[in-house]
């Protein structure tokens, strides 16, 4: 074993992830534009696996340092409710892009890109934990790219963009992801004693962030009842997936 | 031959501690708006990280039965909520509130008592392989216990029912627990076949109340962020809480 391998796992398993957001654009090439409500069960999904995996990194990644896990949890808090107030993205309407301003295309493209720094992260933890997690949670967040690149496609040809670019584009916002996941599984190598902050940190990050992108919005577009099975199932696969590689 | 008395007695102990949670609500004055959502948010967390650990527990007896058991307390959550919606036009009245507001409430009693019963398995089985019920695992329990009255009261509370109320709710929702551990205790093997689906099933409904009642009303009355960071704050700080004790 040199000690590229695992380095290069990482590197392989997290570009996959980013680039399975490509099948997003899916719908539109097929000219079948989806419906407001499956855009609802899309951002449910989403949202589901999100919670799923912060499910995983809770029993995987802290090892009973808690208190490192709870500052980390506060940390991921504190960092996504900043870059929402910092860049005017907190109250973003993905829902309603008419009549918005002319730097709402940016501002949706801004907020998936931030969005993938914490998946990338929660990549990089998971790898560090054991492979076949790692190999999970890419394959989790794999799918999850998929209804977030189908809602970020939806967006920008709204406002103009040709398929073809807005699916480029939906790749292209989960480089973070790769580089992240990258960067974090070196660092843990690096300074073991990291892992629980690191987890704390994604956990709080994509519990925070599916509370207040993903749900409130998917509730508008499909009912309660269908939103929350439809989370509740994602759920439950990730637990499942989680079981499986541990 | 195990004597089953003290169990009950440490049992009934942690039911009464559920009525703890109670007690921040007993300095709530004037239910505003923002009250409602902010407390339903907190409700909403705290049960997320306590269906983290049921699942975690109940994964370790078996997976696939564990999310049998989570599908059948959704499917569960939907009959309950059919039969409280067909009154024959007769208004559902719980406790002060009617309509709306009583079904939620109704429900979250149904979904923390139904809640108790997998836990006081649990409870049981863990403790049945010889292992006596002592004195700190009891006040383990008990501890474990009061975020579950907090989330039972934080739904109560809103709709004006008085802290004394929600306290005597709360220990009613922990009654079945003790009644569950003697006999999960007594017969352990079982009880442990029915464990995983059990606690999935508890999960299941706690996390579906959750997603269908509890968020949408807590984004209904307040501030997104606001609701988002305590619902996140809540459910991690109660998952840690639980890994402590």
């Amino acid at each position: 074993m040199t000690g590229l391998e695992p380095l290069a796992a990482v590197l392989f398993f997290s570009s996959l992830a980013a680039l399975a957001a490509a099948l997003g654009a899916a719908p539109l090439v097929l000219g079948v534009p989806p419906a407001r409500r499956v855009i609802g069960w899309a951002n449910a999904l989403a949202g589901g696996l999100m919670i799923g995996v912060a499910y995983t990194l809770l029993q995987e990644g802290l090892d009973g340092a808690l208190i490192a896990g709870g500052f980390g949890t506060l940390v991921g808090v504190v960092f996504v409710r900043g870059t929402h107030t910092a860049t005017g993205t907190g109250e973003l309407d993905l829902e309603r892009p008419e009549g918005a301003g002319p730097d709402y295309s940016y501002k949706a493209l801004l907020v998936d890109s931030l969005h993938a720094a914490d998946e990338g992260v929660a990549i990089g933890v998971a790898m560090a934990v054991s492979l076949p997690l790692g190999i999970a949670m890419a394959a989790t967040l794999a799918v999850h790219n998929v209804p977030e690149a189908m809602v970020l496609n939806s967006v920008l040809t709204s406002r103009g963009m040709k398929p073809f670019q807005s699916s480029f584009l939906s790749v292209v916002v989960n480089v973070n992801q790769v580089l992240l996941a990258v960067v974090t599984f070196t660092l843990i190598g690096l300074w073991p004693w990291l892992l629980p902050w690191v987890a704390g940190f994604a956990v709080g990050a994509l519990i925070y962030r599916t509370l207040v992108e993903l749900l409130p919005e998917s509730y508008r577009q499909a009912g309660q009842t269908s939103i929350a099975v439809v989370t509740l199932l994602a759920m439950g696969v990730v637990v499942l997936l989680a079981g499986v590689a541990t | 031959m195990s004597d089953t008395s003290p169990v009950f007695v440490y049992a009934l102990l942690t039911a009464l501690a559920t009525g703890l949670g109670a007690i921040p609500f007993f300095f709530v004055r004037t239910i505003s708006e923002r009250f409602v959502a902010y407390s339903e948010a907190v409700a909403a967390g705290l049960m997320l990280g306590a269906s983290f650990g049921l699942v975690a527990e109940g994964t370790a007896y078996g997976s696939g039965e564990t999310l049998l058991g989570g599908l059948l307390g959704v499917g569960f959550i939907l009959v309950t909520q059919r039969i409280l919606r067909d009154q024959d036009g007769q208004e559902l009245v719980f406790e002060a509130a009617r309509g709306d507001g009583a079904k939620r409430m109704l429900l979250m009693v149904v979904v923390m008592t139904v809640h108790s019963f997998a836990e006081g398995v649990a409870v049981g089985v863990s403790f049945g392989g010889g292992v006596t019920l002592g004195a700190v695992i009891t006040i383990a329990i008990a501890i474990h216990n009061i975020p579950e009255g907090v989330a039972i009261s934080a739904v109560l509370r809103p709709e004006g029912v008085p802290a004394s109320r929600c306290a005597l709710w709360s220990i009613f929702s922990s009654l079945p627990q003790p009644l569950m551990a003697v006999p999960a205790f007594l017969f352990v093997e079982t009880f442990r076949v029915a464990l995983p689906y059990g606690l999935g099933f508890a999960a299941g409904a706690m996390v579906f109340m959750v997603l269908v009642e509890l968020l949408p009303e807590a984004y209904k009355h307040g501030e997104r962020a606001q609701v988002a960071t305590l619902a996140t704050v809540s459910a991690v700080g109660m998952v840690l809480f639980q890994q402590w004790l």
